[in-house]
């Protein structure tokens, strides 16, 4: 049965890529070697062992990964980007491609996408952040919103039923952190980073009702942004030890081992906790959507288009037959079948029949359910990372108590953001 | 009478001639977009003459820094020096030199490690939940101990992790030293009656002190350079507590910002401050 599902897939594979493969041989003849720099994500390095079915797709180019991690893959991507452009394909994420895209480091996707590759396919709020001034400039790799991910067993054991509420959710967390037994309530993200303990901050300023701009004017030094700050630090106390200045690895890692009773976080967590080759609590975990009034972090990582490296047309039309190929249909179904769920990102995958076989009906409706909460909750601006991060700088401060006023550091950050602006006019 | 020749010349002109390009042509672009108001999105700036260079002294991360550098640069050389002489000494005295070997080379495998290395295995080993170094206290208390994000002891706990590495390492350098020195001096005072502390205070050390400066200074400078450990243990936090000067201009230039300019400024300072700090403690020395 087995063989002739792999038998059928495969069939299926040929036939797609036989007919991709026969419009883009038109579009592109590709011999130079793609050069790519992104941060290490399991659905990459499963592209690596197709390396020969993309050489023959694109007539001879073959295709070079540089891994770095998240924080470093941002700083290279900068540097490389607007300095020499040794790279053709940037992995980008939602934070930083109004820069890349207004700094021009990068291309117009659709541009260069072959058609046949249905970029429409790829899920709506993924396709919203890879989305500036009008045009879209990556093809996602991942992405997702929030989940609140939570232990089944230590919930039933302390007779709590799954928080609807931020409130219930406070409460539970108080409830079931217990360091003496090595459970601790929660774990949160400390670590300074837009990307880090700003990204889990920004459901509560935006749940409470806050904004970053009005216009040109900062408009988030005001109740609910202090609100926002002093429930986090609140939370804080019941995280988990290392997560103070630790970041997604750290908090992930202590709900896998089992040390969380609950945490709220990004959605590919929860194929990591419910694969027991990842997670010590396979099996005990639920998930449901943020609870109320949270929003979820709408966020997309993708491949781009580099303007530099790709100096001509034809050049670009093989970068984006790489990023095309890469995202594909095809590629997804094989990542589906490899059991990675947060690299999924096309409906089609999402709403197959193998998806339900391999994860049940209930992920698909958390899925469902979570999306209607999920949001952009940062600041849509070329100069969000600059702003986000050092925010992120002045909330690990407060967490790690080197500072406890937060309307001081709300000023701090206010003060920041108007000379930000002052800068880019 | 010397022949004059013109060998040296032709030695010397081709190594300087890259020593030109390679330190001259960057040091003086960096102090030309210093005077700049560029960013990576924008490439073409203006003339701001030395406005960045003011802003720097009412930057609070910028003052920080410089107090993370100093505090970073004093610790770790003096430490390295103490574990250097105490363990070098320890060795020459207690170990048989078979054994000395043994250890030297156990002691150089540190700093054979990368420094990137050296920093996750040590982060690693310091994680509250699941550190190797951390358990014992632990297990002992029932308490996580959580030192790389405590305010108070995430400096000391990187200056571990260079002192491990390079403590050790000199260490050796130190025992050689010794085993090269005549035994003469040594005898002498132990005919007189003079104790094991005072034969190394009065009698070694002071025969080692040119040597042991020049250490000194070998890790004044290796410590300028102690980002990649700092950026992986901690990257500058918990808050700004352990970001040191080269790191904030990173993070300014390449992480944050993209404020070349501004992160140019901050190198030129750092450039002007350590060429007048070592030719002033060289002089000082001599």
């Amino acid at each position: 049965m087995r063989k002739a599902r792999k038998l059928v897939s495969s069939i299926a594979f040929a036939c797609l890529l036989s007919s991709t493969a026969s419009t883009v041989a038109l579009a592109a003849e590709c011999t130079e070697t793609i050069k790519v720099l992104a941060q290490p994500r399991d659905g990459l390095t499963l592209l690596e062992d197709y390396k020969a079915e993309f050489e023959k797709l694109s007539g001879g180019a073959s295709f070079e990964i540089d891994y770095l991690n998240e924080n470093d893959r941002r700083a290279k991507t900068k540097a490389d980007a607007s300095t020499i452009g040794k790279y053709n394909v940037y992995y980008i994420d939602e934070a930083n491609v109004a820069l890349f895209a207004s700094a021009g480091w990068v291309a117009p996707l659709l541009d260069y996408y072959p058609a046949d590759y249905d970029y429409a396919d790829f899920d709506p709020g993924r396709q919203k952040v890879a989305t500036y001034d009008g045009k879209v400039w990556f093809a996602p790799i991942t992405g997702g919103g929030d989940l609140m991910v939570y232990r089944k067993d230590l919930l039933e054991a302390a007779g709590i039923a799954p928080p609807k509420t931020l409130d219930e959710y406070i409460a539970a967390v108080k409830k079931l952190n217990q360091p003496d037994l090595g459970i601790y309530g929660t774990a949160l993200r400390g670590q300074r980073g837009s990307g880090a303990n700003v990204w889990r901050w920004m459901p509560f300023f935006k749940g409470f009702g806050g904004n970053w701009f009005d216009g040109k004017t900062p408009v988030f030094d005001g109740e609910q942004a202090i609100k926002a700050t002093e429930t986090y630090l609140e939370l804080f106390k019941y995280s988990a030890p290392g997560s103070q200045t630790g970041g997604w690895d750290e908090a992930v890692g202590a709900f896998t081992s089992g040390q969380v009773a609950m945490l709220i976080e990004s959605t590919p967590l929860v194929g990591m906790a419910i694969d027991p080759k990842s997670s010590k609590v396979a099996g005990k975990v639920g998930y449901l959507p943020p609870p109320a009034p949270l929003t979820g972090g709408g966020y997309g990582h993708g491949l781009a288009i580099g303007a530099k490296a790709n100096k001509d047309e034809a050049s670009k039309a093989c970068a984006g037959l790489f990023v095309a190929w890469a995202t594909s249909k095809e590629n997804e179904s094989r990542r589906l079948e490899a059991n990675q769920f947060s690299e999924l990102n096309r409906t089609s995958i999402m709403t197959s029949k193998k998806f339900a076989e391999l994860y049940g009906p209930d992920l698909g409706q958390a899925l469902a359910d979570t999306g209607k909460v999920t949001a952009v909750n940062f600041w849509q601006n070329p100069q969000w990372p600059d702003l986000g991060d050092r925010w992120g700088i002045i909330l690990e401060e407060l967490i790690t108590g080197t500072r406890t006023d937060i309307k001081d550091g709300l000023d701090e950050l206010d003060g920041f953001a108007k000379e930000l602006v002052a800068r880019s006019q | 009478m010397k022949q004059k020749t013109s060998l040296p010349a032709v030695f010397l002109t081709p190594a300087m001639m890259i020593l030109a390009v390679l330190a001259f042509v960057p040091t003086v672009y960096a102090i030309y977009i210093s005077l700049q108001n560029r960013e990576l999105s924008r490439p073409v700036g203006d003339f701001v003459g030395l406005a960045n260079y003011i802003d720097l002294f009412s930057d609070r991360r910028f003052i920080n820094a410089i107090g993370v550098s100093l505090t970073w640069e004093a610790v770790t050389v003096g430490m390295t020096l103490i574990v250097a002489v105490g363990l070098g000494i320890l060795l020459f005295e207690c170990a048989a030199p078979r054994m000395r070997n043994m250890l030297a080379l156990l002691f150089l495998m540190p700093v054979i490690l990368p420094r990137v290395s050296a920093a996750f295995v040590w982060k690693f080993a310091f994680h509250p939940l699941y550190g190797i170094a951390t358990y014992p206290y632990k297990a002992i208390t029932g308490q996580p101990l959580d030192l790389l994000s405590n305010p108070a002891t995430a400096l000391a706990t990187v200056a571990l992790v260079d002192v491990w590495q390079w403590g050790l390492f000199f260490a050796v350098i130190v025992l050689k030293l010794l085993e090269t020195l005549p035994p003469q001096p040594f005898e002498a005072a132990r005919l007189d009656h003079a104790r094991t502390w005072e034969i190394y205070t009065h009698i070694a050390i002071p025969m080692l002190k040119a040597p042991l400066i020049s250490l000194a200074f070998v890790k004044m400078i290796e410590s300028l350079r102690a980002f990649d450990l700092i950026y992986v243990m901690t990257r500058g936090g918990p808050g700004i507590t352990t970001e040191t000067l080269d790191m904030y201009a990173f993070s300014q230039g390449f992480i944050e910002s993209g404020r070349i300019s501004y992160a140019s400024s901050m190198a030129v300072l750092m450039m002007i401050a350590t060429s007048i700090a070592f030719t002033f403690i060289w002089k000082r020395v001599q």
